[in-house]
């Protein structure tokens, strides 16, 4: 342990070493180039927004435009096809993140005691910190029951966005004339697929306890058509809210969608171009902001699959 | 042109798919192997909690009651005591009390009984004494007149009468 003295002077020194390696980072950097004409640090990044293809090689070369077509001194980007198969940075990463999720849980399961330790301590406390946001929204029973789904999709949504912080997201990749054309790996966030199949589990889930609970009834809820039939006007009105019920019901799907790929995509492109505008010091603040980011929609995304599910148990009274 | 716009998006139906069983996997993996025995185990350390707790109240309890007891026990020891001793205290007073009955009655016996023998010792003295004392008056008498007007010879006679009758007191 350092006396308060040392501690002082680290502190001091570390903080005068930040302030240095910002400006050198400020001249160097886009900015400063602009500014002073200094060597840029960093080439300019591109932004490709659908994931590349890492394997077969062939399909990865076809589409960063690294093979030699006929007639042009350079090749394009393409993105992949809508039913080509490859697998894709992004999909790497998403194992990378189901591979340290099952360490860290199945780890922390085989370990287990009645007395923790500090890692078991951690992930019960995480458990409980899920398992606690369950019950407040669908009371303990249901918490407990749909605990596993709920639970998967917060780490997982979490921890994909958390490990893409990690440098080696940014370093390592396939690159021609020393300038990365498509990178190993890359937050699984950023590929609408991804936020997509969420989504869909997510609505899959919802709609299946509801037909759990409320058995076939469920449906009146969408084809609110009895009026109709018994011939009475106002039976219009309720057939179009439940036309509006059932749109919304599946316009969730897309904004799930989206609003998981739009902030994971817009977090990836900012921690790039402030790395580009200025390459040190500046990042950790947008690192900051990503955790916080990442730790927001994974509640977000689990937050919502709990108020939907508990819409879609729950008889609305007449 | 709209298909187009899907795959410059990233849509991609593969990965998608795998995707979606790269996330069943992974949930069936942890409900199997994190979940469940985690939840297990949270009940069960939940449960001994409670268990603890709810044995550290009852062994208070017992704790509190057996104390109570053996203040109980104590009191009454001490209230048996006192009743032993006072028990004995009043045996003996009321020995003290007999025993000087008795003995003053003995004493009151024995004094009555001496009392009553003096008595009767005196009355026989008295008896005889009256008895012989008669005698000597008649004796006396019988001096008297024998030998008249000798007036020393009468005081000499008397001297000699009352010293026979002391001498027969004595006697």
């Amino acid at each position: 342990m350092p006396t308060s003295a040392l501690a002082k002077k680290l502190l001091l020194f570390t903080g005068v070493g930040m302030v240095v390696l910002l400006l050198v980072g400020f001249i160097f950097g886009a900015v400063g180039s602009a500014m002073f004409g200094t060597d840029m640090f960093l080439e300019k990044p591109e932004i490709h927004l659908p994931p590349q293809a890492i394997f077969p090689a062939s399909t990865r070369d076809e589409h960063l435009g690294l093979l030699n077509v006929e007639g042009e001194t350079e090749g394009h980007v393409t993105p992949l096809g809508a039913t080509e198969i490859a697998v894709t940075n992004t999909l790497l990463s998403s194992w990378f993140t189901t591979i340290v999720l099952i360490l860290i849980f199945v780890i922390a399961a085989r370990r287990r005691s009645l007395v923790p330790g500090r890692f078991q301590g951690l992930v019960e406390t995480m458990i409980e910190g899920v398992l606690g946001f369950a019950s407040s929204v669908l009371g303990p029973e249901m918490a407990r029951r749909t605990f596993p789904i709920v639970a998967t999709i917060f780490f997982f949504v979490l921890f994909n966005a958390w490990l893409a912080l990690l440098p080696f997201y940014q370093f390592l990749g396939f690159t021609q004339d020393g300038e990365i054309k498509a990178h190993l790996i890359r937050s699984a966030g950023t590929d609408i697929n991804l936020p997509l199949a969420l989504a869909l589990i997510s609505f899959v889930f919802v709609e299946y306890w509801g037909f759990r609970v409320r058995g076939i009834g469920y449906l009146k809820k969408f084809f609110q058509l009895g009026k109709i039939f018994r011939g009475k006007p106002s039976g219009l009105i309720d057939a179009f809210v439940g036309f509006l019920e059932l749109t919304s019901e599946l316009v969730r799907v897309v904004s799930f969608t989206f609003r998981l790929f739009g902030n994971m995509t817009a977090g990836e492109i900012l921690v790039v171009m402030i790395t580009f505008l200025v390459p040190f010091v500046a990042t950790q603040f947008v690192f900051g902001l990503e955790l916080l980011v990442g730790l927001i929609q994974a509640v977000i995304f689990a937050g919502l699959t709990l108020v939907f599910l508990s819409v879609a148990i729950t008889r609305e009274e007449h | 042109m709209v298909l187009l716009g899907v795959t410059e998006l990233g849509i991609n139906l593969p990965s998608l798919i795998a995707y979606l069983v790269n996330f069943i996997i992974l949930l069936g993996i942890l409900t199997l192997f994190a979940y469940k025995p985690l939840m297990r185990m949270l009940d069960e350390r939940t449960e001994r909690i409670r268990e603890s707790l709810e044995a550290a109240d009852r062994a208070r309890e017992e704790a509190a009651s057996a104390h109570e007891a053996i203040q109980e026990q104590i009191t009454e020891a001490r209230r048996e005591g006192q009743r032993i001793m006072d028990q004995t205290r009043e045996a003996a007073e009321r020995f003290r009390t007999e025993e000087m009955d008795k003995a003053r009655q003995e004493a009151e016996a024995f004094v009555e009984r001496a009392r009553a023998d003096i008595q009767r010792e005196r009355d026989s003295a008295l008896q005889e004494v009256r008895a012989s004392f008669g005698d000597l008056a008649i004796t006396a008498a019988e001096r008297v007149i024998r030998s008249s007007l000798d007036r020393t010879a009468h005081e000499s006679l008397i001297a000699q009468v009352l010293e026979e009758g002391e001498t027969l007191r004595r006697g």
